[in-house]
């Protein structure tokens, strides 16, 4: 469980976030947002991969603020694959795999449909395939939450469409909480639970991906109207 | 604007004073020099002096320069960091005569080093020291190039499955270098290879001992034996050009993600 409480941060004299506070529970929850809103800097702060100016991040009731990523147990699925080309896409999924840890990864492997896969090198692999690689290889170590940063950018809609659907259920499956970044409402129904929109450096909680459709569109209006 | 103003300038300049200069090299090149040159025992001295010199003082360099990577990937902010920016490009600028005094004060015999009487000037260590001394910078360079190309994410990640930053430098980021540590060791062999000011100062040009290619070259010419100092010359552009070859031929061996 997630629980982000004030976060300010400034890049130079720019404000990127602004008493920015979010709860994730038990929950997939889409954060949507238009570009140089804010939501990657926000999710870098939870993951630890930027320290926030200000605020505090709680991750299963323990301050995890100023704690470096390694110590965080947070899964992260960025914006690109970023696999590890030197590696299987076995090494890859098992990378974060300690080895006392007694997780069932073949289950994760399985439910992403990667056991045909595990033997090639990413860069073999469709752009389809390094998606799921690359969430399961954030799922296999069993975050206590998973961060995902627009990680299907870049692919088409009816990939998306086929792909989203997928990824719910394994998540769902898995029962892990989960924070989605994305610019696009519809993308966030397909996966998600609740919804938040995140507005010049402010989150707003919403109750449908409707609303949030509707904030975005007029927060697009007003970014060109000036 | 004249379109041929580009030619114009560039064929007649680069071909006068690039491969000219090679070609009147080659030109002058006799077979009584070269025979000369090939059963001269110190001419084969020069050589094997010139490429073990060169190797070690690129493998050091490419080790230090990994350290510099490091720090410049995760630790920029750092004083450690700082400092050894300011000092990193130095000895392009440096003449290499002042390099070599440098190295000679350090590390001399005399007691005026620091160090102490370290035994180190005019043997080969020093020659491989000096050669370090002057291509460092250009390792660093390369590997820092390399450093940034790499995509940020990667690190975002092995950060998040665990990792401190000096796993991630040696289990993600060096493997996936490859390409950049080995242009920075062949750069670091070339320029090492090239180099006479900071050797002849710091390692001197003791026949069989200390003496390399580029110095073979000069007591040669000093001594008015050209026809000799024309094939080694000639042997010096051949090995440059292999080296040169083999760094354009290397191509990235992963494709991106």
């Amino acid at each position: 469980m997630l629980k982000a409480k004030g976060l300010d941060k400034k890049y130079g004299r720019q404000t990127v976030l602004q008493q920015a506070s979010l709860e994730v529970n038990s929950e997939i929850k889409a954060l949507i947002g238009i570009n140089g809103s804010g939501k990657s800097t926000f999710l870098k702060i939870v993951a630890g991969i930027v320290n926030p100016d200000g605020g505090q991040v709680l991750i299963n009731q323990r301050d995890v603020t100023g704690l470096p990523p390694e110590f965080r147990h947070v899964g992260y699925v960025p914006q690109h694959p970023a696999l590890f080309q030197h590696l299987t896409v076995k090494d890859n999924v098992l990378y974060g795999l300690r080895k006392d840890a007694k997780t069932e990864y073949t289950k994760v492997i399985e439910m992403l449909g990667l056991q045909d896969v595990l033997h090639k090198r990413p860069h073999e692999l469709s752009g389809g395939y390094k998606s799921r690689a690359s969430l399961a290889r954030a799922l296999v170590p069993q975050p206590q939450i998973l961060l995902m940063d627009e990680p299907l950018t870049g692919m088409d809609v009816v990939l998306k469409e086929r792909i989203l659907p997928d990824f719910r259920r394994v998540l769902k499956e898995l029962q892990v909480p989960v924070l989605y970044i994305t610019h696009d409402p519809k993308e966030a129904e397909l996966l998600s639970d609740s919804y938040a929109v995140i507005d010049n450096g402010k989150i707003h909680s919403v109750d449908t991906w409707k609303e949030a459709f509707d904030m975005i569109h007029t927060s697009i209006l007003q970014a060109y109207s000036c | 604007m004249n379109r041929n103003i580009i030619k114009i300038l560039f064929i007649p300049l680069f071909f006068l004073l690039i491969v000219f200069p090679i070609l009147a090299l080659l030109i002058n090149l006799n077979m009584e020099g070269i025979r000369a040159t090939m059963i001269d025992p110190y001419f084969w001295d020069s050589v094997k002096n010139t490429v073990l010199a060169a190797l070690l003082a690129a493998g050091l360099a490419v080790l230090v320069a990994v350290g510099f990577a490091y720090y410049h990937l995760f630790h920029r902010q750092s004083l450690v960091y700082k400092i050894a920016n300011l000092f990193n490009d130095l000895p392009i600028a440096l003449p290499h005569t002042v390099a070599g005094l440098a190295l000679l004060l350090a590390f001399g015999r005399k007691t005026i080093g620091f160090i102490g009487e370290t035994g180190a000037a005019f043997t080969l260590f020093a020659v491989v020291l000096a050669m370090f001394f002057v291509s460092y910078s250009l390792a660093a360079r390369t590997l820092v190039s390399g450093v940034d190309n790499m995509e940020p994410e990667v690190i975002d990640v092995a950060r998040t499955l665990g990792d401190n930053p000096v796993q991630v430098y040696f289990k993600i980021v060096l493997p996936l270098m490859g390409e950049a540590i080995f242009s920075g060791f062949v750069l670091g062999f070339s320029r090492s290879l090239s180099e006479f000011a900071a050797v002849i100062m710091f390692g001197g040009n003791l026949p069989g001992k200390t003496q390399v290619l580029a110095s073979y070259v000069f007591t040669k010419v000093e001594v008015g034996d050209l026809d000799m100092a024309v094939t080694a010359a000639a042997f010096c552009v051949a090995l440059s050009l292999l080296i040169v070859s083999v760094l354009s031929i290397r191509r990235p061996k992963y494709a991106e993600s």
